[in-house]
């Protein structure tokens, strides 16, 4: 065995300028597949990070129908009294803060000029500990309960040319049945300018007391939803607290639901779902260039060496040894590729991960675009681990051992005394 | 008991649909230690001979006997095996492996062979590459020595598994004729003291006269079979 491995190590390198094209083929397919596994791991967990803390927290509980009709942000499916459920849900282990909140309809005015925007309304002690907006403030100062004020995201303000310190007028829709709106107008100091990072988020939100919201759509202590952050991302204590709080919720006079990020960025999910089968076809194609590449250089040694294959039976190798020794060459060959091909990627991948892509390098239609599929503005990060590593090499090695044995086949089918024959 | 009985072996090529008949029922046999040459001219049957004593090839009609088993319809693998332990093989194109040294060229039948350890097997190959007049030459690649030399590299590595027949097509059509001398009387030389059977086609006259056998072939039958003393 030793001696077959010997003989296939050294015969890779027979004819250098080949082998190189090849491995060149497995390392730059294998060094794309890591970049592409990167950029989507990075786009993924960058969107979904962004989605859980700047936009939805981990769950969210709502009163029964009010997530069937959550695009019309309703304001007459309410909790009640939200405070009373506080002490229960924090009862397990993994949430770490609750807070109340009330989406609504609104619009900016600023002269003759008027923005649609969501409003939410928030605990301004609270929602720091749950999102990063107060964390993202690029300019004035978070909200205060006691005080009028708002914060609104840096794009917003650039798009009507707002700045910190300006009154502006806000229209809150306060009831939306049929065709008859309702709305209360309000005029409202901008005290703080954020960038979540969230392009959702930065570009159509104002954020303002819950207090001040209560009093402005007549809603007395009602809340459209009771937002739960947990001590961590994981998916595990996604499930296992929003079953747990089902649960509870279930005995309750009040009927609420139970609703993860995963099911409010559902949309996301199913564009990231699709992307990545997309990808892995991509992907697919161009290991089967790569492995094409790996056929043609193995069918090239068969027929260089037929004479030497028949030389070999001539002292008595068997078909599955030939086959073996053929095999070993495109391992060798796999093995080669792959180690450049990780090494390429990695080096990539890795300044991915560190210095990250600039979406606007692309240009403007494709930040654009961007911004409408994911949840990510500005600059996106790779993500980078060694198992994608250790995979990719495993997948490099076993594409090119199966892409070897059609030429190791060829070769065990040879007739000795042909083959000898063979100039 | 002979090495090798021939009985009524024939050999048809097929080319398209007509077929082609190389060899017509020849009978002989060959007894261990025999120096023996198959000679003929160029389409008499020789190499189709040496080809199916040598289990390259197996016969249309007839039957073979090495050590007076039937081999004629062993399997592949069957075949192979017999090659490894019982024949070796020199070529007239030498037909070493280029990115192998001549010592471990030499050393790649023992170690098909199997059941030798390291050490024996390296002062195995150590000593028969120095008797064969190449020790000097060990660590070279076929590309780095001369057509003779890498003859004699065949010539031991046909040798180190102590085979009970040595087949030789050639063996010396690709030397001059000095080198073609050396390397038969370095043949003759190794029969002599390994009573090594030694099997080779040739239809040069010079050739033929080291032999202490001739059957000649002419058109698929034995025309003459003459012994020497």
């Amino acid at each position: 065995m030793f001696t077959l491995l010997k003989l296939a190590f050294r015969n890779v390198f027979r004819a250098k300028k080949r082998t190189i094209i090849t491995f060149s083929s497995v390392s730059v397919g294998l060094g794309l597949l890591i970049i592409s596994i990167c950029l989507m791991n990075g786009l993924d967990k960058q969107s979904i990070s962004n989605i859980i803390h700047s936009q939805t927290s981990h769950l969210k509980l709502f009163k029964t129908g009010y997530f069937d009709k959550k695009d019309e942000i309703p304001l007459n499916k309410t909790i009640q009294n939200p405070e009373q459920y506080y002490a229960k849900i924090k009862e397990h282990p993994k949430v770490k803060e609750v807070e109340s909140r009330i989406l609504f309809g609104a619009s900016l005015i600023k002269g003759m000029d008027e923005l649609p925007c969501l409003g939410v309304a928030c605990e301004p002690e609270s929602d720091p500990k749950i999102l990063n907006i107060k964390d993202s403030l690029v300019a004035g100062t978070w909200i205060d309960s006691k005080k009028s004020g708002m914060v609104i995201g840096a794009d917003m303000a650039d798009d009507i040319d707002l700045k910190v310190g300006d009154n502006v007028t806000i229209r809150i829709i306060t009831s939306s049945k049929g065709e008859d709106l309702t709305w209360n107008a309000l005029d409202m100091e901008i005290v703080g300018l954020f960038n979540s990072g969230n392009p959702a988020v930065d570009s159509n939100r104002i954020i303002v007391p819950l207090k001040f919201a209560q009093e402005a759509i007549s809603i007395g202590n009602e809340v459209t939803e009771i937002v739960v952050c947990l001590t961590n991302d994981n998916e595990d204590t996604l499930e296992e607290t929003k079953t747990w709080l089902g649960k509870i919720f279930k005995n309750t006079d009040e009927k609420i639901e139970v609703y993860s990020w995963k099911d409010l960025a559902s949309t996301f999910l199913a564009i990231s779902k699709t992307k990545t089968k997309s990808s892995a076809i991509i992907i697919m194609i161009m290991l089967f260039i790569a492995s094409i590449g790996i056929i043609n250089t193995m069918l090239m040694a068969v027929l260089e060496r037929t004479r030497e294959i028949g030389m070999l039976m001539a002292l008595g190798m068997k078909k599955r040894e030939i086959m073996n020794l053929f095999v070993f060459e495109g391992a060798f060959i796999g093995i080669f590729g792959s180690l450049l091909g990780c090494l390429l990627g990695g080096l990539v991948g890795w300044y991915l991960e560190v210095k990250g892509w600039s979406i606007s390098a692309f240009g403007e239609t494709y930040e654009k675009i961007a911004q409408a599929a994911y949840p990510i503005k500005d600059v996106f990060y790779g993500d980078l681990t060694f198992n994608v590593l250790l995979t990719t090499f495993i997948f490099g090695v076993v594409i090119s051992v199966i892409a070897s044995l059609y030429p190791a086949r060829k070769a065990t089918k040879l007739n000795p005394i042909e083959a000898l024959r063979h100039i | 008991m002979s090495l090798i009985r021939l009985e009524n072996i024939s050999k048809i090529y097929k080319t398209g649909k007509v077929d082609f008949p190389a060899l017509k029922e020849i009978s002989f046999s060959i007894d261990k230690g025999e120096f023996l040459s198959i000679a003929g001219p160029s389409g008499s049957g020789k190499t189709t001979i040496l080809n199916i004593i040598g289990c390259l090839d197996k016969p249309s009609d007839g039957t073979l006997f090495l050590n007076d088993t039937d081999i004629s319809s062993k399997k592949s693998n069957e075949l192979a095996n017999i090659r490894r332990y019982n024949i070796g093989f020199i070529f007239q194109t030498f037909n070493l492996i280029p990115i192998l040294t001549a010592f471990e060229n030499v050393e790649f039948p023992l170690i098909l062979k199997g059941n030798m350890k390291q050490k024996d097997r390296e002062l195995l190959v150590e000593e028969i590459l120095t008797e064969v007049g190449l020790k000097d030459f060990m660590y070279r690649k076929p590309s780095e020595m001369s057509g003779g030399q890498q003859q004699r590299v065949a010539i031991a590595r046909a040798l180190i598994k102590q085979p009970q027949m040595i087949l030789a097509d050639e063996p010396t059509a690709n030397l001059d004729s000095k080198n073609g001398k050396e390397i038969l009387q370095l043949m003759l030389q190794m029969n002599k003291r390994t009573n090594t059977t030694f099997i080779f086609s040739t239809h040069d006259r010079m050739v033929m006269d080291f032999a202490l056998r001739i059957i000649t072939l002419k058109d698929g039958h034995i025309h003459r079979d003459d012994k020497r003393r």
